[in-house]
């Protein structure tokens, strides 16, 4: 039998302090699909995803009520567009688009990752077609979510993609400004994307995954400022024994994702891939990462000692999520999404936080600059310039970033933008010199990659 | 076989283990199972021997009485039954907790249990804690329930949560294994 606090702490973590389930990712591969016949090649991938995904929804509902933990978000990633639909131009990519937000309807999930490409060393002919034909496919589609992978540790960056993505971007927040530029919070820009993330807008399936495969993004940011509140207010503590309280929160809470996870992955005859254990935040009070920084007692996300409060909780994040399973994958650490975290996204209205000060933050946190909205005004190589930096740190740290960046049309810094849902709102945070049009970044070519030793 | 299952009653105290099990060896019984809860400040105890052909319940009560007399201890002695198998069989179950939270009231512990009787499930453990007071945390009731494959899983829980509802309290069912993960490192 279970001791009473074991029961209380349990039910607490759920009713309380948000634990969930945030996202289990059914990904499919698409090679078998592959056709040079458009029509053939949409009745293929319907009939691959709706074949797996089908009780996908209902079957994580039934384990969810099982355990009393809810599954938020059930999702599918696929492989990437760009390599299974390589041969078609970028008007049949669209119609692609709309053909993954029809089956995304028709089996009830709300977003479909993996209208991607991956193109850190150069462009192939799909790729510059799924890159030509993003703005179109987020605008008219409302479930798909695109990303593109355009550096890695390994490659370098390529800085025609850069370009390439900086423009597409601009173009996506022009052609749905009229919702704020919302096809952009559908859009990752990454270095070393990883191939089993379950987590949206940058999930899709790897080549070298399995032909279908369970992936399940756990959260808890409001579980670990409660453990971490609790034990501070028993007594005072340094931040040694803070971060072996984080540690042993986050390994709890992967093992609710790997026991769900699991279950489902049994329940759908699917083989179980990874556990991405991340802090992610939502709008709602108490699921914030920023709060976490105010339990570790700083006065708001963004001062100085964030970066420092940042690296401790994204390691000991990690190291509690490598102890509770031999199958932790995709991004596991913390997110710092600033429209998605209401807490976050006053921290940056009140100026504490600006976009210089989150750059410095995604060296040790486990995405990057993540729905951040900025001025429509900002230009393009400004634009390109951010995202390079972004990517470079990624390259150089060997680790994953990526870029979600808003350019609000017609709107400028400090102005409020509202995404709704998950996706939240924020105000517009400032990027100075936003106009500036430098060449740096039209130079072209790739960036090589970093040498791996002499490292200091 | 001749097995005997004591239970032993009294006000919690160091030594009442040690009492018992020491009288029970010098009785040349072997003792296989032993369970032990102090229920606010009342020890219960089960011990379940084998003892010596000859030994009856009757003998044993008596000698033991005999042997903790002034101790404050309430023994009794029971054969038994190794021939008959219980009725219930929870192959294939599986373990739910049930747990309600809220103020304590007169016949909770009857209302629910009745429900999950009714529908054939088995209590395997129960734990009811009562401390009063406004903390909702102070009064839990947490049943582990078997429910096998025949029974109206459905049904069960949504008979639970109507009754809940009708007496105001907060009621979670969640399967077992929810508890191992996140407790059980």
């Amino acid at each position: 039998m279970f001791e009473d606090h074991e029961i209380i702490s349990t039910i607490e973590m759920v009713k309380n302090e948000n634990l969930d389930v945030r996202a289990v990712t059914l990904g499919v591969n698409l090679f078998d699909c592959i056709s040079h016949d458009l029509s053939e090649f949409k009745k293929k991938i319907r009939a691959k995803i709706i074949g797996h995904a089908s009780s996908l929804v209902e079957t994580c509902d039934q384990v969810g009520e099982k355990y009393g933990i809810k599954v938020v978000n059930k999702r599918i990633s696929i492989s990437p567009i760009a390599l299974v639909g390589a041969s078609f131009n970028s008007d049949q990519m669209v119609e692609i688009a709309h053909e993954l937000n029809d089956i995304a309807k028709t089996v009830n999930i709300d977003f479909i990752g993996g209208f991607s490409a991956l193109v850190e060393k150069g462009m192939a002919k799909g790729d510059i077609a799924l890159i030509e034909a993003i703005p179109k496919a987020l605008t008219e589609t409302q479930r798909v979510c695109a990303s593109v992978n355009v550096a890695t540790t390994k490659a370098g960056i390529n800085m025609d993609a850069v370009l390439e993505m900086s423009k597409a971007i601009k173009k996506a927040a022009a052609m749905t400004a009229g919702d704020d530029g919302l096809a952009c919070a559908k859009l990752c820009v990454f270095s070393n994307i990883p191939q089993d993330m379950p987590f949206m807008a940058g999930a899709y399936l790897g080549v070298g995954q399995a032909d279908a495969v369970i992936n399940v993004g756990v959260s808890g940011p409001g579980v670990v400022k409660r453990a971490i509140e609790r034990n501070l207010a028993e007594q005072k503590l340094t931040l040694g024994r803070v971060a072996e309280i984080i540690k042993r929160t986050a390994c709890k809470v992967t093992r609710v994702g790997e026991l769900i996870g699991r279950e489902v992955a049994d329940a759908l005859g699917i083989k179980f891939g990874v556990v991405d254990l991340s802090l992610a935040p939502t709008p709602t009070v108490g699921d914030s990462i920023g709060e976490i920084f105010q339990a570790l007692g700083l006065s708001h996300i963004g001062v100085p000692g964030s970066t420092a409060a940042l690296a401790m909780l994204n390691d000991a994040v990690k190291k509690g999520g490598a102890f509770a399973s031999s199958h932790v994958g995709g991004l596991s650490g913390a997110f710092i999404p600033v429209s998605e975290d209401l807490n976050i996204a006053n921290a940056a209205h009140k100026g504490y936080l600006t976009v210089e000060k989150l750059e410095a933050m995604t060296c040790v946190c486990s995405v990057g600059l993540d729905m951040v909205p900025v001025p429509g005004a900002i230009t393009e190589q400004t634009l390109a310039g951010i995202i390079a930096d972004e990517m470079a740190i990624g390259m150089i740290n060997g680790k994953t970033t990526a870029t979600r960046i808003i350019p609000v049309p017609g709107k400028k810094a400090g102005d409020s933008v509202h995404f709704g849902g998950l996706l939240g709102e924020a105000r517009i945070m400032d990027v100075p010199h936003c106009d500036l049009e430098d060449e740096f970044v039209t130079f072209g070519g790739r960036i090589p990659a970093p040498i791996h030793s002499l490292k200091n | 076989m001749n097995k005997l299952i004591i239970t032993v009653l009294a006000k919690d105290r160091p030594g009442i283990i040690s009492q018992v099990t020491t009288d029970l060896f010098e009785l040349d019984c072997n003792l296989e199972n032993v369970n032990q809860m102090i229920l606010q400040e009342e020890f219960a105890g089960f011990f379940i021997v084998e003892a010596p052909e000859g030994l009856t319940p009757e003998s044993v009560q008596e000698d033991l009485t005999k042997r903790n007399n002034g101790n404050g201890l309430t023994i009794h002695v029971h054969a038994l039954d190794t021939e008959t198998s219980s009725p219930f069989d929870s192959t294939g179950g599986e373990i739910f907790l049930i747990t309600t939270i809220g103020p304590d009231q007169k016949g909770l512990v009857a209302r629910f249990s009745s429900i999950i009787a009714s529908f054939s499930a088995n209590i395997v453990n129960l734990k009811a804690v009562f401390k009063g007071g406004k903390d909702p945390n102070d009064n839990v009731m947490s049943y582990q329930v078997a429910v096998t494959p025949e029974i109206d899983t459905a049904g069960l829980f949504a008979a639970l949560r109507q009754k809940a509802d009708e007496l105001e309290l907060d009621i979670r069912i969640q399967h077992k294994n929810i508890f191992d993960a996140i407790n059980k490192i």
